[in-house]
């Protein structure tokens, strides 16, 4: 049982989820007494893409960048970025990278509390100004950007 | 014990907004198959007075005149948004019952040193989706399923609730169901709301006070657990992996009206092909196949306006060894249909149901029927395979391709953010 003294916030408790299941190879052979066959230290599972940059599979999407306003944090038009929901407070995202719901559409922006009325939205293209939202204006911060994904062939 | 339900506002508009922040504080609704009828609203389109099942065309002039924002189900979406609900609220507990699409039971016991309080568990719940899903849920506790549905209910209607409500005393539940109206019970349909209230009982408090020996006459066992579970006596237990189905049906509707047998013949096909898949997926066999065939019963004919003949007829086809195999079954189903169509109908439904379950293993070889064919069997395993790599229908059989016209009509597709490359979001 989980102690009330050194409680742990809620959100950060997980569960171990079986998402994925992977074939353990199992040797249907004696051991030998002699000498161990060399190959059997180095049996590993096959890598995945996804243990590798999903780290809250219910809380992670996939977004197109559709503009060049972030060329300066290598991120290009046409590249796929995946964001995750479960960092969106200001504590973890002031200065980063994220996800943001301003008006009507999605946009990746680097984020900065100026104060609590006040932040501002950088792109890192010098073409693009940035833009300031004020409390009570449209917005919502969706996620930080955890990956940027760009095709070389 | 504490159960908990977990349950989406209006989770297909949800989905739809989650993806979309310009519907939001819109009207919005969401229609079935073939864009026929409303199965999803907003609270913004029932303030209009839109309401649920009623084709889309009753509303035309209204949806215009407010622009009411219109989608074609996005299966594909909310069947993705589903898997993250559930998955998310395992987080949170370790019992977790998929109710519906939209909807879980939880145990909420034991967890009294991570949680302040059950209020607290059920906003932390509320507050994560919120922030992983963009959707809103509605979360209410009872020491029974049947309790946590009303405190569910109640969570939705009441404000000042914020989408959270405990009955956890017995002051809490004597004032909810003193209030709640018994129709909206969980399990009471239409039938038993009119008798019940033609015996004087309105309120879900007036039902748990009537004797057990009136219930059980009058509403069966099933009524009587129902009283119990208000009275307090959890009779629904969790059921944390669920059974295989007993039956599996399809009957989605036409468009249009259709006189034809080659075309009710193609849809049969469709039909079957999907229950068959659905079969195969939990690995049963069925032993016999049901088919239906139905007219509008509302229809007027439009010479006259004169109420036109409704038909209905059904049979059950029994087969001589369990299968699992499209064109086994297809075979049966067909001569089934041949069997019941009538010339010079228009209809608007063919249903095909597939009953008499068995596991896949449990299989008896006949004594003057050979059993199933082995290779057939199969090979649907690999067409079902191949299909789900490929997409939907990519192998099926010829038949079903014949009429280009009736497969599903979704004129208002919304993209499927999260399944499909060339559909996720963009950033501006």
């Amino acid at each position: 049982m989980i102690e009330p003294e050194d409680r742990i916030a809620a959100q950060d408790v997980f569960r171990a989820l079986v998402q994925r299941k992977y074939a353990i190879p199992f040797l249907m052979d004696y051991v030998q007494a002699g000498f161990p066959s060399p190959a059997e230290n180095y049996i590993e599972r096959v890598l995945s893409l996804d243990d590798l940059c999903i780290y809250h599979p219910e809380a992670t999407y996939f977004i197109r960048v559709g503009s060049d306003s972030m060329i300066g944090d290598r991120i290009d038009r046409g590249d796929f970025l995946l964001w995750d929901a479960y960092y969106c407070s200001p504590e973890v995202t002031h200065g980063k990278i994220v996800v943001v719901q301003l008006g009507e559409d999605f946009a990746v922006k680097r984020i900065n509390y100026v104060d609590s009325n006040q932040l501002i939205l950088e792109s890192s293209n010098p073409k693009y100004l940035p833009i300031y939202v004020n409390k009570g204006d449209k917005f919502k911060v969706c996620g930080r950007v955890t990956f940027a994904f760009q095709k070389l062939i | 014990m504490l159960y908990g339900l977990v349950d989406a506002n209006a989770f297909y508009v949800s989905c739809e907004r989650s993806f979309q922040p310009r519907l939001e504080d819109k009207p919005v609704i969401v229609l079935s198959n073939h864009d026929g009828c409303i199965v999803a609203r907003s609270d913004e389109a029932k303030a209009l007075g839109i309401k649920m099942s009623k084709p889309l065309f009753e509303y035309k002039e209204l949806i215009e005149a407010n622009n009411v924002q219109v989608f074609s189900s996005n299966y594909a979406l909310y069947a993705d948004m589903s898997r993250r609900l559930m998955s998310t609220l395992t987080h949170f507990v370790d019992d977790v019952e998929v109710y519906s699409v939209d909807e879980a039971f939880i145990l909420a016991d034991g967890y009294e040193g991570i949680y302040p309080s059950v209020r607290g568990l059920g906003e932390s719940i509320r507050q994560t989706v919120a922030q992983w899903l963009r959707i809103p849920v509605s979360v209410g506790f009872g020491p029974t399923k049947t309790l946590a549905k009303v405190a569910n209910k109640l969570a939705k209607k009441q404000l000042e609730l914020t989408g959270v409500c405990v009955l956890d005393t017995q002051e809490a539940i004597d004032q909810a169901l003193d209030q709640f109206p018994v129709g909206d019970l969980w399990g009471i349909g239409g039938r038993y709301t009119g008798m019940l209230k033609g015996n004087g009982v309105e309120t879900a408090a007036q039902l748990r006070d009537l004797p057990d020996d009136w219930i059980r006459q009058f509403m069966t066992v099933n009524g009587l657990r129902l009283v119990h579970e208000l009275r307090g006596t959890p009779c629904k237990m969790l059921e944390l992996s669920q059974p295989a189905k007993k039956s599996i049906c399809a009957e989605p509707g036409f468009g249009t009206l259709v006189p034809d047998l080659e075309t009710l013949t193609d849809a049969l096909t469709s039909h079957l092909s999907r229950c068959c898949e659905k079969l195969r997926k939990q690995d049963s066999l069925c032993g016999a196949v049901t088919v239906y065939l139905k007219t509008n019963k509302f229809r007027k004919t439009p010479g006259n306006g004169l109420p036109a003949k409704p038909y209905y007829k059904s049979i059950t086809v029994e087969l001589p060894h369990p299968t699992n195999s499209t064109p086994d079954l297809l075979k049966y189903a067909i001569s089934g249909l041949k069997a019941i169509f009538a010339f010079g109908y228009n209809y608007q439904k063919i249903g095909v149901m597939l009953t008499d379950l068995v596991p896949f293993d449990y299989r008896q070889k006949g004594v003057f029927v050979e059993g199933p064919n082995e290779k057939m069997l199969q090979l649907f395993t690999v067409v079902d395979r191949l299909n789900r790599r490929y997409g939907q229908d990519k192998l099926r059989l010829a038949s079903q391709q014949y009429n280009p016209d009736w497969p599903m009509k979704q004129k208002y597709l919304s993209p499927r953010y999260t399944t499909r490359w060339e559909d996720i979001l963009e950033a501006k």
